[in-house]
């Protein structure tokens, strides 16, 4: 994280930048990831990763959602009802969605389309509620801003690295279908005609069972695993 | 007879979280035990049930060009579709609460999840990107919802089981159970190719 | 507990500010997204006549697909007996809607590319492949019979299986020089062989391991697709058989 620059910037309003305040978005990209020890939304982190770039917007679109999903419930707090309370959070993720989408079909409609119901998804994309329902009901909007940045960058992290894996070994690309496409390993012909990109391993097939959604499970299961051997505290008793 | 495909196909070989991976979170969380999932189970087939018809009547009569406000309004489907689910959770969570105060207390904080599983919204997404008829939309939410439950009772057993076996720590729980659940997925696959049409002419 | 007075007050002024203000992002960036959708559309018609192009679609900037519309491009809608439907422009054949319809009513578009002596005509076909509808535009060449090329999309195929048809240009490439009809002009269409094409034959290409109902889909798709074009296509071909004749 490049939160140093950001800080110097900041040093006389210390209580903007603080040591908690960087916390809040260093801890959910390991000890506390909303992935592999929170548990929380994990459907769209299936769909989507066969490729790294609709990984990449997915991410970007949680990031958006759960840090202004975030503020505005902190703005908010001492307002809601608390009978309602469940029903003014979704209302508020449901517009922010729309507003993804919205500019989504407007920026870039390719991607829109190659996402479809999965966009919608990010509405019951369980670390959304679940970070409004723990941090932002109780919190002041700056640190819910910044949870909520913390949060969606912790997901996007897990999300990209299996979108890598499940590319590479997959398709032996990176990047397919956006502008920086590459091929990287396995047989050049067999998917790019005229590409200059020299690669690796011609001998590579790909593995279709990367592809398929099951792989994200194994990816995630392996990813946890390896964060659980190097992070003792976090492993399950039960 | 199109609505028994449809059940048998959003039961079976489309199954929500086997082969679209949907409502993840609470299918981890609350799989620990196969008395809980149960639980969980019944209260999703129950919530997909009536949220389906009730959204296809949203989207078909107030949301699209042909309804009765005659606007395009599909770009506040998300809002109202999620606004239904919510309420149909409440209301659930009151019936639960009184029939079973047991069950409800199990359950805990995963009721109100519910209506953050990712199953329910994309169920009534999937029916409106596939036209379903309203009848349809009724065996899609039933199916979708018997598949879920049989899932999640699925997995709860393994992981009672394997409580037993020597998994190396940083993989036991949680690590387990995805692998356990991308295992699942594949075996699921192989129902992929049945058409439900064919098998009930007794054509192979 | 609150009072209820407030609660409904509070949702009922939520409601409101949150339709308000999508609608105002929604009559934004409508204009934009629905020319946005229009050349998704047309990049995806252009794909299958790519050989003839001087470059690949996705290196076409979005003007250059919109003029390379108006300026190189017939647009013609057929009704079920091959008859054109006067004063429709094919773009604004919605297929997924065609589809629905009882076969005889429907609509079909053409799209007819003319650049120089080159003249290409692209047929969309649409039917259902594992999971949902698959669809795709087929370019004949100018003797109405061979194809120039072809490009395919789906809604929901699984990826690395049945979504090659869209992913895997080898499977779009086989269709090129493959033939419609056979040599004593009867309709045959082209067929997604499983376990692959046979050498030479013309009415064939490899279907997609592992994806066999997807690849039948394909073939049927193609079958009853461009089988509704015939007699269109027919006249079409007589017409060109007479200018012959007169020649000689």
């Amino acid at each position: 994280m490049s939160t140093t620059t950001q800080e110097v910037k900041q040093v006389e309003k210390e209580p903007l930048f603080g040591k908690k305040e960087r916390r809040l978005i260093t801890d959910p990209l390991n000890d506390n990831n909303p992935i592999t020890v929170q548990i929380l939304g994990i459907c769209s982190a299936l769909a989507v990763t066969s490729l790294v770039y609709p990984s990449v917007v997915m991410a970007i679109a949680v990031i958006f959602v759960t840090a202004f999903s975030n503020l505005t419930t902190s703005l908010l707090r001492n307002y809601i009802p608390k009978s309602v309370r469940m029903i003014v959070q979704l209302i508020i993720i449901a517009t922010l969605v729309t507003v993804v989408e919205l500019m989504l079909k407007y920026f870039n409609y390719p991607i829109y389309k190659q996402l479809s119901v999965y966009i919608g998804l990010i509405i019951t994309n369980c670390i959304v509620m679940g970070r409004l329902e723990a941090f932002a009901m109780a919190n002041k909007p700056w640190r819910s801003f910044l949870d909520g940045i913390g949060n969606g960058l912790g997901y996007g992290l897990i999300l990209i690295i299996v979108g890598v894996v499940r590319e590479i070994f997959g398709k032996g690309t990176l990047f397919a279908g956006s502008p920086l496409e590459m091929k990287l390993i396995g047989n050049t012909s067999e998917f790019f005609i005229n590409t200059t990109d020299s690669t690796l391993f011609g001998w590579y097939s790909n593995n279709n069972l990367m592809v398929l959604p099951a792989a994200a499970m194994f990816v995630i299961g392996i990813i946890i695993w390896i964060q659980r051997s190097r992070n003792t505290k976090l492993v399950d008793i039960s | 007879m199109e609505a028994l495909n449809v059940f048998i196909k959003a039961a079976f070989i489309e199954n929500l979280v086997l082969a679209y991976f949907l409502g993840m979170c609470s299918y981890l969380a609350v799989s620990k035990s196969v008395k809980t999932a149960f639980g969980l189970g019944l209260a999703v087939i129950f919530v997909l049930g009536i949220t389906m018809p009730i959204n296809w009547i949203i989207n078909e009569y107030l949301l699209s060009e042909d309804g009765l406000i005659g606007m395009d309004l599909t770009f506040l489907r998300f809002i109202l579709f999620i606004a239904v689910i919510a309420s149909m959770v409440q209301l659930v969570e009151m019936v639960i609460e009184k029939a079973s105060p047991s069950l409800y207390t199990s359950l805990g904080i995963f009721l109100p999840l519910i209506t953050v599983n990712c199953a329910i919204l994309g169920g009534s997404l999937f029916m409106v990107s596939r036209d379903y008829t309203f009848g349809n939309s009724v065996a899609f939410g039933l199916g979708g919802g018997f598949g879920w439950f049989l899932a999640i009772i699925a997995i709860a057993a393994i992981r009672e089981k394997i409580r037993y076996s020597n998994v190396p720590p940083g993989l036991r729980g949680l690590g387990m159970a995805f692998i356990l659940t991308g295992l699942m997925g594949m075996a699921f696959m192989s129902l992929m190719g049945i058409d439900p049409a064919a098998l009930a002419a007794g054509v192979n | 507990m609150e009072n209820n007075r407030y609660v409904i007050i509070f949702i009922l002024v939520l409601t409101c500010t949150v339709a308000v203000l999508l609608t105002f992002i929604r009559e934004a960036t409508k204009d934009q997204a629905a020319l946005n959708e229009d050349i998704f559309n047309k990049r995806s018609i252009l794909s299958a006549i790519e050989v003839n192009l001087d470059k690949k679609v996705s290196e076409f900037s979005d003007e250059e697909v919109v003029n390379i519309f108006n300026d190189k491009f017939e647009q013609v809608v057929l009704d079920a007996n091959g008859q054109v439907i006067e004063g429709v422009k094919a773009e604004n054949i919605d297929m997924a809607k065609e589809k629905k319809k009882p076969e005889a009513e429907r609509s079909l578009p053409l799209y007819i590319y003319r650049n120089g002596e080159n003249v290409n005509y692209i047929l969309s076909v649409r039917g259902n492949g594992l999971w949902d509808e698959i669809w795709g535009n087929i370019a004949l060449g100018e003797d109405l019979n061979t194809v120039v090329g072809a490009a395919f999309d789906h809604k929901g195929e699984t990826p690395g299986l049945g979504a090659e048809i869209k992913d895997n240009p080898t499977f779009s490439r086989n269709f090129q020089g493959k033939e419609i009809l056979a040599s004593d002009g009867d309709f045959v269409s082209i067929l997604v062989k499983k376990g692959g094409a046979e050498p030479g034959n013309v009415h064939q290409v490899d279907g997609i391991s592992g994806a066999t109902i997807t690849s039948n889909g394909v073939t049927d798709m193609l079958y009853n697709g461009i089988k509704s074009y015939q007699p269109y296509l027919e006249t079409l071909r007589g017409k060109a058989q007479q200018g012959m004749l007169q020649q000689q």
